[in-house]
């Protein structure tokens, strides 16, 4: 075959290849960085775009995390969890997360706050079918943040499903992270009700008023 | 000098800390002022408060549309479901394309729909997978309810569903802490052909055991491979615990409205609202059921079978809550504490019921998505279900119904009764045939007309009214462009407020004309003069007495 001959085939298929609505139907990408099968979806995956703040990136690191009931049994009032909640990277690093999930129904290793001019809704999002796994990566811009990771199912998080991704230094530990951080909502105490405002309030008054009674008519 | 101030807080003491005798006997002898303290002016519901009565159907959700080649109606109501998921319950979740299973937000394996066994042009094998979802429940992050749902303006209830493997967030995004449209209040009403060979898998996303037992549907007590096939946790199997799943099988032999709910402590799990409508549907050629109606409500893609005998099809699920018991996993984060609560400390003999519920909602939410929508001269089915703890009465405004089906099974065509007010036990379900010819007995003509539950509690939310499964029957003449009804009497702002729900207004409007019967707590005047004085008296008391003793 000439050489003539290969290259405007190669371009044709560059063409076609290339277009967005090849790409959608062919491969079931429609977003870059997006896969779904049955086996679950990685979205907002990115290996090689920069965030604008870095100029390189500063290393690769690699997070192994598996998820399953099994794992929230080391916490009290947990159901659900996660084999590790903390996590701590140099800021532009690139991560690779092999997310494996041990239960028979899915779950979700999902970040949030990235940049949004890079990552879709700033989401960093993997869900792993029941008994599969789901390999993602992603870049994490050079400001020192803490970041959520939780799964979003409704009750996963709040029963145990969420760590924090340190980048840098970080900016402050989250609540509520299994064995790293207690719970933001504390029971409710006596001053929890405004009537015992007004009660607490009263007693002050009237103690104060009772002392100075006794101070002056004595 | 201490007799004046013993007057003093006489009077301040503010009056309805006296015992109700003392008052009672001061009016008698003085003459009533009213014991209710009279608001100077009355609180007025701040309009900008007020939700929009029918928000706008900004996804085009409501047209008549054709997705991946499922050709699905318009949805008469204000708020219609997602016809991307329609399309893939009627296709099968494994026959439509990324994009729609993206806009439908639902798992590949949802709803797989496998051969034609018959060879009658239909699927006949149908694998469905359900998940568990907990809405309205507790934080240990947030003080408000998360994964939100409401019954009506500022009512969340804890709750419990059943909803079709769905894939992503179960929230509208990451910055909205309300359900995606998808979850939601009741468990959807599933859709099967007869003779179709089903197996229904239930992947417990929840953190209590669940299960699911097939009231009504045949089905045999074990799966072919011996396991149990009931759904009872003492008689046929172990429940599905956390993070595990479970398959269910039938090939039902007949058809009709039937149920499904959850049988791990019934008295509890299934009022948390796992419960649904299972509804085998007669086996006809090229017969594509929709799987799953969401929310129940208007059939957008009515079953052959039905389409040759009725314009229309509604599914109606009547359903009571206990405010209580849904509370219950508000109160804790601890799925310990909660089990605690629901199992073993939940006494339903003991319990009311607030919140009572149609298609998942309370009038006046009722009238965005469960409205029935006819036209003169129509044949509408209505299949009916009471998923709830106590009887139903359903009253149909300006027309009779027909009951043609109890409990699934065909009522004999010539002793079928008509009737205004139809009673249906808890679980029942009946089906009716509403006509809107108007002979003055099916129907009285066009108009908007209510159906409700006529036992009194049943059109109240918590007690007070308008609320409840209050819905209507509307003529498309009288329905606005928007699907939402033209009313003629007051106007629904009011309803349309959180404020309303916390007794705020009451609905006869009557707040506005009358003077105000608020309630109000002892003034913060009164209590700091009351501790004032209080402290003088005690200090004039106590120097008195230490002075008397002094002398002695």
């Amino acid at each position: 075959m000439s050489k003539a001959f290969v290259h405007p085939l190669l371009l044709l298929v560059a063409l076609v290849v290339g277009s967005p609505g090849y790409a959608a139907d062919a491969h079931h990408h429609h977003m870059p960085g997006m896969s779904m099968d049955a086996t679950g979806m990685v979205m907002g995956g990115n290996k090689d775009k920069l965030p604008d703040d870095c100029g390189s990136i500063s290393g690769d690191f690699e997070i192994n995390v598996v998820a399953g009931t099994e794992y929230a049994e080391p916490y009290a009032s947990t159901m659900f969890g996660f084999d590790q909640h903390e996590w701590q990277v140099k800021p532009c690093s690139r991560i690779t997360v092999n997310f494996k999930n041990e239960d028979d129904v899915r779950h979700q290793w999902m970040l949030h706050g990235l940049p949004k001019y890079l990552y879709d809704r700033g989401m960093f999002h993997m869900e792993a079918a029941g008994g599969h796994s789901q390999t993602g990566v992603f870049i994490v811009p050079s400001d020192n943040k803490t970041y959520l990771v939780h799964c979003d199912i409704a009750q996963h998080m709040e029963k145990g499903m969420k760590a924090q991704l340190i980048v840098g230094s970080g900016s402050g530990d989250l609540w509520s992270i299994p064995g790293v951080t207690a719970d933001f909502e504390r029971p409710a105490g006596i001053l929890g009700s405004k009537p015992w405002y007004a009660l607490l309030g009263s007693v002050t008054i009237f103690l104060i008023v009772f002392f100075a009674g006794l101070r002056f008519f004595r | 000098m201490l007799i004046v101030l013993v007057l003093a807080i006489a009077v301040l003491l503010p009056w309805q800390w006296y015992p109700r005798e003392w008052r009672v006997w001061y009016d008698d002898a003085f003459g009533a002022s009213g014991f209710q303290q009279q608001a100077e002016t009355i609180p007025a519901i701040p309009s900008e408060d007020a939700e929009e009565a029918c928000p706008p159907d900004i996804k085009g959700w409501r047209k008549a549309q054709t997705i991946a080649g499922i050709e699905i109606a318009a949805s008469p109501n204000c708020l219609a479901d997602n016809p991307h998921a329609v399309a893939a319950f009627v296709k099968g979740t494994n026959n439509v394309g990324h994009m729609t299973l993206m806009d439908a937000r639902l798992s590949p394996d949802a709803v797989v729909k496998g051969r034609d066994l018959d060879g009658d042009g239909d699927p006949d094998e149908i694998h469905i997978r359900l998940e568990v979802f907990e809405l309205n429940g507790g934080s240990p992050d947030l003080d408000v309810p998360v994964t939100q749902y409401s019954i009506a303006p500022g009512i969340t209830p804890g709750l419990w569903v059943f909803a079709p493997k769905s894939a992503g967030m179960s929230t509208e995004n990451f910055e909205s802490l309300l359900a995606q449209p998808g979850l939601r209040l009741p468990s959807p009403a599933i859709r099967v052909e007869q003779g179709d060979k089903v197996i229904v898998t239930l992947e417990n996303t929840h953190y209590m055991p669940h299960t699911i037992h097939f009231h009504g549907v045949d089905h045999p007590f074990q799966t072919a491979s011996g396991e149990g096939n009931d759904g009872v946790p003492v008689i046929s199997e172990k429940p599905v615990m956390p993070g595990k799943q479970r398959s269910y099988e039938m090939q039902p032999r007949q058809t009709g409205t039937m149920f499904y709910h959850c049988h791990v402590e019934v008295q509890a799990h299934v009022l948390m609202g796992l419960n649904g409508m299972f509804i085998i549907e007669e086996n006809r050629p090229n017969n594509w059921v929709q799987t799953f109606n969401i929310g129940d409500g208007f059939v957008r893609r009515s079953s052959v079978a039905v389409k040759e005998k009725y314009d229309r099809e509604y599914d109606l699920h009547y359903l009571d809550l206990d405010k209580e018991l849904g509370e219950k996993i508000q109160q804790s984060n601890d799925p310990r504490i909660v089990t605690q609560l629901i199992h073993r400390e939940y006494d339903i003999s003991q319990a009311d019921f607030e919140y009572y519920t149609l298609n998942g909602r309370s009038f006046p939410y009722t009238a965005r998505d469960s409205l029935i929508v006819t036209a003169p001269n129509e044949t509408v089915k209505l299949r009916v279900v009471n998923g709830g703890s106590e009887g139903v009465a359903i009253h149909t405004h300006g027309h009779k119904v027909t009951i043609t089906h109890y409990d699934g099974v065909e009522h004999p065509e010539p002793s079928r009764i008509i009737r205004d007010v139809v009673w249906i036990a808890s679980a029942q379900r009946v089906d009716l045939e509403l006509s809107t010819v108007n002979d003055g007995l099916h129907s009285y003509g066009e108009g908007v007309w209510l159906i409700h539950d006529h036992q009194e509690k049943g059109v109240t939310t918590n007690g007070f009214g308008p609320g409840g499964n209050v819905s209507a029957i509307v003529y498309e003449r009288y329905l606005q462009d928007n699907g939402w009804p033209m009313t003629f009497g007051m106007g629904w702002k009011n309803f349309l407020t959180p404020g309303f729900y916390q007794r705020q207004e009451d609905g006869s409007g009557s707040t506005a004309l009358l003077a105000g019967v608020e309630e109000s707590g002892p003034s913060l005047m009164r209590l700091v003069l009351l501790a004032v004085l209080g402290g003088l008296f005690f200090g004039l008391l106590v120097s008195w007495v230490l002075k008397g003793r002094s002398r002695v």
